[in-house]
C-alpha cells in the first residue's frame, strides 16, 4: 500500500520516527487514495503494524477493519494451534462482514489459484536467474509485485503466456553472464536500485523481502484442511526479522542462500525506523561478509530515497565485487 | 520527591537492590544460571525455578538516570545499530561490545527470556543478545488483546508456558516444583497488594506520595516480585507513608493539581520533571506505567492465573482498552489535567498518542499536553521543546481552577 511521496499528510497522526511505509500507507489513505477498500487486515508483524490499524480506525475507518496477530515464535507447536484459532477468527469475521459462509471448497480454489500463481512466478524468477539478460531484475521483480495487486485469475494467463515467450527466447543465444548478487530487507523499494545493479554489470539472483521471494517461495498444501495447510505455510515460511527462528537462523539462511545461487555479492536494504530489520542488520552482514561476500548496507525509505547517492554506492560496491563497469 | 523529602525507606531499598546485585554477581559462581527477563515476564515461574532472574532493562534505565545511554550506545551505534531503536536496547548491546562500562558490566546471561507483551524491540534485542553470548534463548509469545478477554490468548500463553517450563527443566536438569510456584505467587500477590495501596495513597489531597515517588521505589516490585524481600520492602515503605499520612507530610509543598502521566518517565531528567511540576503545584498521581504490576494471581490455578494476567497487561491492549484505561485512573485520582509523553524509545506507548489525546479530551473536558522525548537519550531531549508543551498546560490548569474558584 505504501508509496504516497507526500508523508506530510501522516504527521498529524504518526510521529515523523514511524517508519515511511507505514507513513506513506496512511498518507495515501488520507489523501482518499484508499476509498476504494472495503476492508483492511493488517499483519502484525512489528510495533508499527501492531498500533496502526487501531489509529487508522480512528482516522480514515473502513467498513472491515482487522488485525491478524501472527504468532512470532514459530518453532514450538503451540505456535501452530495458535495460529489456526487465529486463522478461524479472522475467517469468521469475514463470514459476518460478507454474510454468508467460506465454503471449504472456495478456500481449495483459492488455495489453488494462489499456488498457480506462484509456481509461475517462481518459474520466471529461475529464468531470470539462468538468463538475466532475457528478463531483467526490475522487470522481474515489478512482475512479482504487479501480480500482488492483480486478480489472481487474469494475471496467471498474462504470467503464463510470458513464461512461455520467456521460454522460447532461451533458444536464442544471448548474454547471461552479469555478477550475481543476493539481496535482503523487509521490502524492495526504491525499484531504482535494481537499475542502478544492472547499470553496473550485476544481477539479484536471490533475496528473502516481502515483496519478493518470501512471497513466492512456497505453496500451500492443497487437499489437506485449507486452514491447516495456511497455518503450516506460514510457520515454515523463509526467515524475516518479524518472526523468532531458533531453528532456522535468518544469518544462517541468508548465507546459505547466497552460496546455493553462486552469490558473489549482498546488498542489504534497511529502511530508515524498520527496527526488526535494523536489529538484524549488523549481524547478517557481518555472517556474509564471514562467507566471503562482499556486502554493504544501503538505508532508504519510501518516498525520500536519495536515489543520487544510491547509485553512487551501488556502483562503488559493484567495483569492489568485481563488476562490469560500463 | 523533592530533595527535601526523601523517604526513610530509600535506605533500605538501596540496601536490598545492593543485595540482588550482590546476588547476581555471585550467581554464576554458586552455579545458580542468570536468566534474563523482561519487565512484564511471569518472573514468579524463573524464581520458582530457582534461577537469578536479572533485568537488563533495569540496566538501560539506570544508565538512564545516570545520563550515559549515549555513551553506552555508541558502541552499538558504531556497527550499524540505529539512534532511534529503543534506548534500552542501544544501551544493552552498546556495553556488550564496549570496553568501557560507565554503570558497570550488564550481567551476562545464561539464559534469555522475554515476553513480548510490552513491545517488539525487546524480542529483537534479546535475539542479539542470545547471539553475542551464545546463550539459549526463550520468546513467551503474547498477541495482542482487544477489549474483551481473549481466550485464545490465555490457551496460547499456557501452552508456551508448559513449553517454557520444560525447556526449564532441560536446561537445568531439574524438575519444575508447583509447590514452590505457589508459594511464590503468594508472595508475589502480597507485593502487588501493598504495591498497589501505596499508588492509591497519591488519590489523598493532599497525597503523601506520587508519580514520581513511584517510579523511584519501583525497583523490587520489577525485580523482587515474587521473593519476601519485596514483601517486607513494601510493608515498611506502606507504614512509612501511613506515618506520613499521620504527620501531615506531604509529596510535595503545597498541592494544588493532581495530573496523570503517561507513560514511562524520562529517567535523566526525572527530578527536573519531578521539581517543574513541583513549582506549578502539581502533583503527578497516576500512570498506566507504575500500575503494571498489580497482579493477583489464583493459587489453585497457577499456569492459566499468570496467563490471564501478564497477556491482558495494559501494554498488550488495543487502542479503546488504553484510553478507557488511563480515562479510569483519570476519574479514580481525580485528576485536573493530563500529560502524555510520546517516547521516542518506545513506539507501541507513542504511536497513536495524538488520536488518544483528543479522544481523552473530548471525553474528560480535562487540559492535557502531549510532549516529545526519549526515556533515557538527552540527545533526543530538548528542554526548550518540553517546556513549549507543558508551561501552556501549566497555564490552562490554573485558569481552569480560577474560573472554577471564581
Amino acid at each position: 500500500m505504501g508509496g504516497s511521496t507526500n508523508l506530510e499528510a501522516a504527521n498529524t497522526h504518526l510521529q515523523a520516527w514511524a517508519c515511511s511505509y507505514s507513513r506513506s500507507s496512511l498518507a495515501r489513505s488520507l489523501e482518499g487514495k484508499l476509498d476504494f477498500l472495503d476492508g483492511l487486515i493488517i499483519p502484525q508483524t512489528c510495533d508499527t503494524m501492531r498500533m496502526l490499524l487501531d489509529l487508522w480506525q480512528q482516522i480514515r475507518p473502513l467498513p472491515y477493519m482487522e488485525n491478524f496477530r501472527l504468532p512470532r515464535q514459530v518453532d514450538r507447536s503451540s505456535a501452530r494451534k495458535y495460529l489456526l484459532g487465529e486463522l478461524e477468527r479472522i475467517k469468521k469475521g469475514l463470514e459476518e462482514f460478507r454474510g454468508s459462509p467460506i465454503e471449504a471448497e472456495s478456500l481449495h480454489q483459492s488455495i489453488n489459484l494462489y499456488n498457480h500463481n506462484r509456481q509461475l512466478l517462481r518459474k520466471i524468477a529461475y529464468l531470470h536467474a539462468h538468463r538475466p539478460d532475457l528478463i531483467s531484475s526490475r522487470q522481474l521483480y515489478t512482475v512479482i509485485n504487479g501480480t500482488m495487486i492483480m486478480a489472481r485469475e487474469k494475471v496467471n494467463r498474462l504470467l503464463q503466456s510470458l513464461t512461455e515467450d520467456l521460454e522460447q527466447s532461451l533458444e536464442t543465444s544471448g548474454n547471461g553472464s552479469r555478477i550475481r548478487l543476493l539481496m535482503s530487507g523487509t521490502l524492495l523499494e526504491p525499484f531504482e536500485v535494481l537499475d542502478f545493479i544492472e547499470e553496473f554489470g550485476g544481477t539479484v539472483v536471490a533475496d528473502d523481502f516481502q515483496n519478493g521471494f518470501r512471497y513466492i517461495e512456497a505453496d500451500v498444501e492443497p487437499g489437506r484442511d485449507p486452514l491447516e495447510a495456511l497455518a503450516e505455510r506460514q510457520l515454515n515460511r523463509i526467515p524475516s526479522a518479524a518472526f523468532d527462528l531458533e531453528k532456522r537462523p535468518r544469518r544462517i539462511f541468508l548465507t546459505e542462500l547466497a552460496r546455493a545461487k553462486e552469490a558473489r555479492g549482498a546488498i542489504l536494504l534497511h529502511h530508515t525506523f524498520c527496527e526488526p530489520e535494523n536489529f538484524d542488520g549488523y549481524d547478517n552482514l557481518r555472517a556474509l561478509q564471514k562467507e566471503g561476500l562482499q556486502a554493504m548496507r544501503i538505508e532508504t525509505q519510501f518516498g525520500g530515497a536519495g536515489l543520487g547517492q544510491i547509485r553512487t554506492r551501488v556502483h562503488a560496491f559493484m567495483e569492489m565485487v568485481g563488476g562490469v563497469i560500463r | 520527591m523533592t530533595a527535601k523529602n526523601v523517604f526513610k525507606t530509600a535506605e533500605l531499598m538501596k540496601e536490598i537492590m545492593k543485595n540482588y546485585n550482590q546476588a547476581g554477581r555471585e550467581a554464576k559462581s554458586e552455579g545458580i544460571p542468570v536468566a534474563w527477563v523482561t519487565a512484564v515476564f511471569p518472573v514468579e515461574i524463573i524464581y520458582a525455578a530457582g534461577l537469578f532472574p536479572y533485568y537488563p532493562e533495569n540496566f538501560g534505565a539506570v544508565a538512564g538516570a545516570k545520563k550515559v545511554t549515549h555513551q553506552l550506545s555508541a558502541a552499538a551505534e558504531a556497527r550499524g545499530y540505529a539512534s532511534d531503536l529503543c534506548g534500552y536496547a542501544r544501551c544493552g548491546i552498546g556495553d556488550a561490545y564496549s570496553d568501557e562500562h560507565p554503570v558497570g558490566k550488564i550481567l551476562e546471561p545464561d539464559l534469555l527470556f522475554c515476553c513480548n507483551t510490552q513491545c517488539g524491540s525487546l524480542p529483537k534485542w534479546f535475539e542479539v543478545a542470545g547471539r553475542f553470548y551464545d546463550s539459549p534463548y526463550f520468546l513467551l509469545d503474547s498477541p495482542r488483546v482487544g477489549v474483551e478477554t481473549d481466550q485464545l490468548c490465555i490457551e496460547y500463553f499456557i501452552d508456551q508456558l508448559h513449553e517454557m517450563i520444560g525447556f526449564i527443566e532441560k536446561q537445568t536438569g531439574t524438575a519444575f516444583d508447583y509447590d514452590r510456584l505457589r508459594e511464590v505467587l503468594s508472595l508475589s500477590n502480597e507485593a502487588c497488594r501493598l504495591w498497589n495501596e501505596i499508588l492509591d495513597s497519591a488519590a489523598l489531597k493532599p497525597a503523601p506520595f506520587g508519580f514520581f515517588d513511584a517510579c523511584f521505589h519501583m525497583a523490587p516490585i520489577v525485580t523482587l516480585r515474587g521473593t519476601r524481600a519485596a514483601v517486607d520492602y513494601y510493608r515498611a515503605l506502606k507504614e512509612e507513608i501511613d506515618e506520613r499520612i499521620e504527620k501531615g507530610i506531604t509529596a510535595i509543598p503545597e498541592e494544588r493539581y493532581k495530573i496523570y502521566f503517561d507513560h514511562i518517565p524520562c529517567w535523566p531528567k526525572l527530578r527536573w520533571f519531578s521539581d517543574l511540576f513541583a513549582s506549578h503545584g502539581a502533583l503527578v498521581v497516576a500512570s498506566q506505567y507504575t500500575h503494571s504490576w498489580a497482579y493477583s494471581f489464583d493459587l489453585e490455578r497457577p499456569l492459566e492465573s499468570l496467563a490471564e494476567s501478564y497477556t491482558h497487561e495494559f501494554v498488550n491492549r488495543c487502542f479503546e482498552y488504553r484510553v478507557n484505561r488511563k480515562i479510569s485512573f483519570m476519574k479514580k485520582y481525580n485528576v485536573d489535567g493530563f500529560v502524555l509523553f510520546s517516547n521516542r524509545s518506545c513506539k507501541p506507548n507513542a504511536f497513536g498518542l495524538y488520536a488518544k489525546s483528543r479522544l481523552i479530551r473530548e471525553q474528560t473536558g480535562l487540559p492535557g499536553a502531549v510532549f516529545e522525548a526519549d526515556m533515557s537519550d538527552l540527545r533526543l531531549f530538548s528542554e526548550d521543546q518540553v517546556l513549549a508543551k507543558l508551561e501552556p498546560f501549566f497555564e490552562q490548569l490554573k485558569s481552569n481552577r480560577t474560573n472554577k474558584e471564581g
